[in-house]
């Protein structure tokens, strides 16, 4: 295909969101994300995550446009959890390989009902899959014992245990700063090695891990905020348009008859550790409001990206990233850091429309 | 059967990596020096703190049978070069791309050092970070050294 082709290839639908708006309590977004392989050596390729596609009551993916120079620009699912990313290619003599993505998102805070209802199941293989093992989260042995002997010891119900890991995860766990990105997810060493410190793919991840040892379906969701909390809470939005360390991971359980519930206890730990003075207490109103919000609930600054584990970057020999939450890429098959925008490069900048 | 034990937890893993700058290391070259291997990766902030210590160390015993090799977990020689020159690190960063090498070693929380003896057996293992340049630490280097060299 013509680089002039690929100019504007574009999967948009037509302004659904000017529709969206008449519709209650729904914001849309438009995220940008543009990318640069800097020092390019060889052919240079870029994984950046689309935005989840499947409708919601709490997100809907109204389309991608991107343009750039690469010889090759094509969306699609990668892995068993069907990840959306957006791959690019550049052949080996492109001068400054660039790319960028505009994705538009409608969201609407989220607030599960926590009465059963007697509708809400998963297929089999939906709840294989999210009861399963990942590399970083094994469902045996430490993290087994620790949900079943610590974590939600004493509790029936898969919504009482959701409720027991949620608060274990609250009350046991600390949000590490000097943690690079949002930490790597691998709740067996924090488990094995008893620092319990972290950011959210950590801390979220041990909810994930704890909630899949005891059979109950449970999911990371990866995603990025895009707009600051209406909320009164400054630590869990962002403060301006550029958005490229704004990454974010939540989690959900599955209840029968209830459906997914949304948690994010590692938010209630960025509470405590940032809104000023800092270093709050459990029992600062402050931390107790959001400790009741995030169990049920989550305020949809922020916006999916997938539900993936052990990505295989397509295309690429490098190994598997733990999850697809920031834009990946190399060059002369040589991964680029993907937490270090400003070396790799990219900007990520987003805007209410 | 304690002695099986012993013997299993001191034996050294192989280590054959390649450098960023294409160069293979195998630790097996090294017989008769002080090895110092470090486990480190590119998410790791602890090790990026640390790894300036560890430069200040070889720095100071740059003349005796001492010698450092950093393993990146999930190596890239591009964020490897990234590093070495934003923290001006001397010694070579061998690339452990499909992190075998790692989980062979047994490395699971990061940063992971070991001292490796002459003769090739682990002296010691220490996880987390820790000041390398630290007298303390030196000492520990330095009592591993052959006799010749201190």
């Amino acid at each position: 295909m013509k680089r002039r082709e690929l100019l504007v290839a574009s999967i948009v639908a037509a302004l659904p969101w000017r529709r969206l708006r008449a519709e209650s309590g729904w914001r849309t977004f438009e995220v940008t994300t543009r990318a640069e392989i800097s020092r390019p050596q060889g052919i240079s390729r870029a994984w950046l995550p689309l935005p989840l596609g499947s409708a919601s009551d709490w997100q809907r993916a109204l389309g991608n446009a991107w343009s750039g120079n690469a010889t090759r620009m094509e969306a699609m699912r990668v892995g068993t959890y069907g990840v959306p990313l957006l791959y690019a290619e550049w052949a080996a003599d492109t001068q400054a390989p660039f790319v960028e993505l505009k994705s538009k998102v409608s969201t609407r805070d989220r607030a599960a009902d926590l009465t059963p209802s007697g509708a809400a199941s998963l297929s089999r293989a939906e709840a294989a899959l999210y009861t399963a093992p990942t590399e970083s989260i094994p469902c045996d042995g430490l993290v087994r014992e620790t949900a079943l002997m610590r974590a939600a010891k004493g509790s029936r119900t898969d919504l009482d245990k959701g409720r027991a890991i949620y608060d274990w995860i609250v009350q046991n766990t600390v949000r590490d700063p000097k943690t690079r990105g949002c930490g790597t997810g691998n709740i067996k060493a924090m488990l094995e090695s008893g620092n319990l410190g972290g950011k959210c793919a950590d801390l979220n991840g041990l909810f994930v891990g704890f909630c899949r040892s005891l059979a109950i379906p449970a999911r990371d969701v990866y995603g990025i905020r895009v707009a600051s909390s209406t909320l009164g809470y400054k630590s869990l939005g962002t403060s301006s348009p550029v958005i490229s360390k704004a990454q974010h991971c939540r989690a959900e359980f599955f209840v029968e008859g209830i459906g997914w519930v949304p948690v994010d206890p590692a938010d209630v730990r960025k509470v405590i550790l940032e809104e000023p003075p800092g270093n709050l207490t459990l029992q600062d109103p402050k931390v107790e409001a959001a400790h009741k919000r995030l169990f049920g609930s989550w305020e949809m600054n922020w916006l999916a990206f997938n539900t993936g584990h052990d990505v295989e970057l397509p295309y690429s020999n490098g190994p598997k990233v733990p999850f697809l939450m920031y834009p990946n890429g190399e060059t002369g098959g040589e991964r680029l850091d993907q937490l270090d925008p400003d070396k790799f490069k990219y900007t990520i900048t987003a805007r209410e429309i | 059967m304690a002695l099986l034990a012993a013997a299993l937890l001191l034996a050294t893993p192989p280590l054959r990596l390649p450098a960023m700058d294409g160069a293979t290391h195998r630790l097996a070259d090294y017989r008769g020096k002080v090895v110092l291997v470090n486990f480190w990766a590119t998410w790791c902030e602890p090790c990026r703190t640390e790894l300036p210590s560890i430069e200040r160390l070889r720095a100071a015993l740059a003349h005796e049978a001492f010698v450092v090799l950093a393993v990146q977990m999930g190596g890239s020689a591009r964020t490897a070069r990234d590093v070495a020159e934003e923290l001006g690190l001397g010694f070579p960063m061998l690339l452990d791309r499909d992190s075998k090498v790692t989980e062979a070693w047994g490395v699971n929380l990061l940063p992971t050092t070991f001292l490796i003896a002459p003769d090739g057996a682990v002296a010691s293992r220490q996880v987390g970070e820790l000041d390398w340049s630290a007298p303390e630490a030196r000492r520990r280097v330095e009592a591993l050294l052959p006799r010749s060299t201190r």
